[in-house]
């Protein structure tokens, strides 16, 4: 059994982790920013990567602290060295490099992406390769298929905005704040799913791409109608992300024989969104998994859990590896239109 | 022995001190960018596996970039070591680049927004003839009287001033132990000399 110290700063959550090899989670803490870019309705990168530096280190004393584990008695330190904002992204990856030099123990530079893609194997040991994800962040919507631990094959990407994305500008029409996404699935709660006619873009396509943006636009018409409640608002747009999510991998599903299907990131938190890919799982005859919602949020554990994962296969990484603003995990993956850094 | 490193200009640069504060060896390169690419290399064959007991860091002013860059590495190795970790002025380094030579001297460092990182020091011991400031090029001819200009933005300053001598001059860990005790003694956290630039990464 390896013990992985996981390290994540490649948005506005500072994390660390203690993980092992066989799934135990020694110890684990975030720090969220949110605080500090909700004056500015979105992540200002100067802000972040200032306050990880701040942070960072102190988590790392206090997961070892947590788990009363010595720093020598680790195996491994994991980093994410990208995609992200890169200022931020340097501050934890330099620090895994100086941990690494001193304790003598590998770093393992980890793909933030890969991350979330391998985040379902570390509460569900049942789950196998290869299965269908949904990958769905505030940076990022991708359908791809997981084949094993760094081989990923992108069947779509969204064309424009992300998932997340589309939550925390809805959110900002409505008047609720940075980050959007609990916030809408909160209000939606109390509204009518069909009270507002949203679109669905690309809704029946044959290429399983996404496109949210819209459907931002058209949120922001019915705000400005004034025809509309905002809980009706909420609800109309979480229920028009949701059917286009399900189309989506509806089709992405009938391209790929995964037996499961998996959905992981920030907006894999929301319960309809959960709910509505069990059922298209069960009626596509796959298994479903997702993670508990705190490990679909950015985190560290799962950073540690994918260097867990390269450890085993033997990929260490030298200490002059780079930090990535853009790292995508299907080299390989055609460019798609309008997709940009996006993908 | 004390390790220190400065990453906050173009130069990426790290010593090695032991008994008596002797300088044991030194690494500098003038890089530009892709500190976070070569710092935790040169560190490694500067101490050719010799581990340090204390950890000096820049902490600026200077790219807010390069000083993360430093400080999240000098953090990595502090917690990997179990050793002490102080911040130290990256002015007062590029000052102390003139050694022994007496009198006024200033290190400028190009900042952000065509302004200029600036401050004075007195003569060979280093002593802060005023704090450090973010100033533009034309207030800075204003405010700094020191003949002797060094660092990275000394050119600037003189053509802006029209009098003095500049010299390029890099913060050289080499001359880390030069630095009066206060200057040494630093938190181990970023001294920006500037608020951030806080544009939203995307407007909607
Ligand atoms: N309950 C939720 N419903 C919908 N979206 C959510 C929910 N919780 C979080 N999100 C969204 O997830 C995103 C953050 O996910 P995360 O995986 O941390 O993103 P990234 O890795 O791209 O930074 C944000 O855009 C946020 O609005």
């Amino acid at each position: 059994m390896a013990v992985i110290l996981g390290l994540e700063s490649s948005c506005d959550d500072s994390a660390a982790a203690l993980v092992t090899s066989d799934r135990q989670i020694l110890a684990q803490a975030v720090v969220g920013q949110a605080d500090q870019h909700r004056p500015f309705g979105g992540v200002v990168p100067e802000i972040a990567a200032r306050a990880h530096v701040e942070i960072l280190p102190g988590l790392v004393r206090q997961v070892l602290r947590d788990a009363a584990i010595e720093i020598g008695e680790v195996d491994a330190i994991a980093a994410t060295a990208g995609p992200g904002l890169v200022g931020g992204v340097m501050v934890g990856l330099l620090a895994g490099k100086g941990l690494s030099l001193a304790t003598g123990k590998p770093l393992i530079a980890v793909n933030h992406l890969e991350g979330h893609a391998l985040s379902p194997g570390l509460t569900d040991a049942s789950l196998d390769f290869p299965y269908l994800l949904l990958l769905a962040s505030g940076g990022h919507c991708q359908l791809l298929e997981v084949r094993g631990v760094g081989d990923y094959r992108r069947l779509a990407t969204t064309i424009d905005d992300a998932a997340g994305e589309a939550f925390d500008k809805a959110a900002k029409q409505l008047g609720l704040g940075y980050p959007g996404g609990p916030a809408v699935e909160q209000l939606a709660g109390q509204g009518d799913p069909e009270a507002v006619p949203l679109p669905r873009p690309l809704v029946g396509s044959g290429e399983p791409h996404f496109s949210f943006a819209g459907l931002k636009s058209a949120v922001q018409r019915a705000v400005q109608s004034g025809k509309y409640r905002p809980a009706d608002i909420a609800a109309s747009f979480q229920a028009a992300v949701v059917d286009c999510f399900v189309d989506r991998t509806r089709i992405a599903l009938r391209k790929s024989d995964a037996p499961s299907l998996v959905v992981a990131g920030g907006v894999a938190a929301n319960a309809s969104v959960r709910e509505a890919l069990e059922t298209l799982a069960a009626e596509e005859g796959r298994a479903f998994s997702v993670p508990p919602g705190w490990l679909c949020t950015d985190n560290a554990a799962m950073i540690g859990w994918a260097g867990a994962q390269r450890l085993a296969a033997g990929w260490v990484d030298g200490l002059d590896v780079p930090a990535r603003a853009r790292w995508p995990l299907d080299e390989d993956a055609e460019k798609v239109r309008g997709a940009g850094v996006k993908a | 022995m004390i390790l220190a490193i400065d990453t906050s200009t173009a130069a990426c640069s790290v010593a090695l001190f032991g008994a008596n504060e002797r300088l044991m060896a030194r690494e500098q390169e003038v890089i530009g960018r892709g500190h976070a690419e070569r710092l935790v290399p040169m560190i490694e064959k500067l101490l050719d596996g010799r581990q340090p007991d204390a950890i000096l860091v820049g902490v600026g002013p200077g790219s807010f970039t390069g000083i993360r860059v430093g400080i999240a590495a000098a953090q990595g190795l502090a917690i990997g070591w179990n050793i002490p970790l102080d911040g130290m002025s990256s002015l007062a380094l590029i000052a102390a680049s003139a050694g022994e030579e007496p009198g006024a001297r200033a290190a400028v460092v190009p900042g952000g927004h065509g302004e200029l990182f600036v401050q004075e020091f007195d003569g060979p011991d280093l002593t802060q003839l005023g704090p450090h400031r973010s100033l533009a090029p034309e207030a800075a001819a204003e405010e700094i009287g020191a003949p002797l200009l060094l660092g990275p933005g000394a050119a600037t300053l003189i053509a802006a001033r029209g009098s003095g001598e500049a010299r390029e001059g890099w913060p050289d860990a080499g001359c880390a132990l030069d630095l009066p005790e206060d200057l040494r003694k630093l938190a181990p956290k970023p001294l920006y000399g500037r608020p951030p630039d806080a544009k939203p990464k995307a407007a909607v």
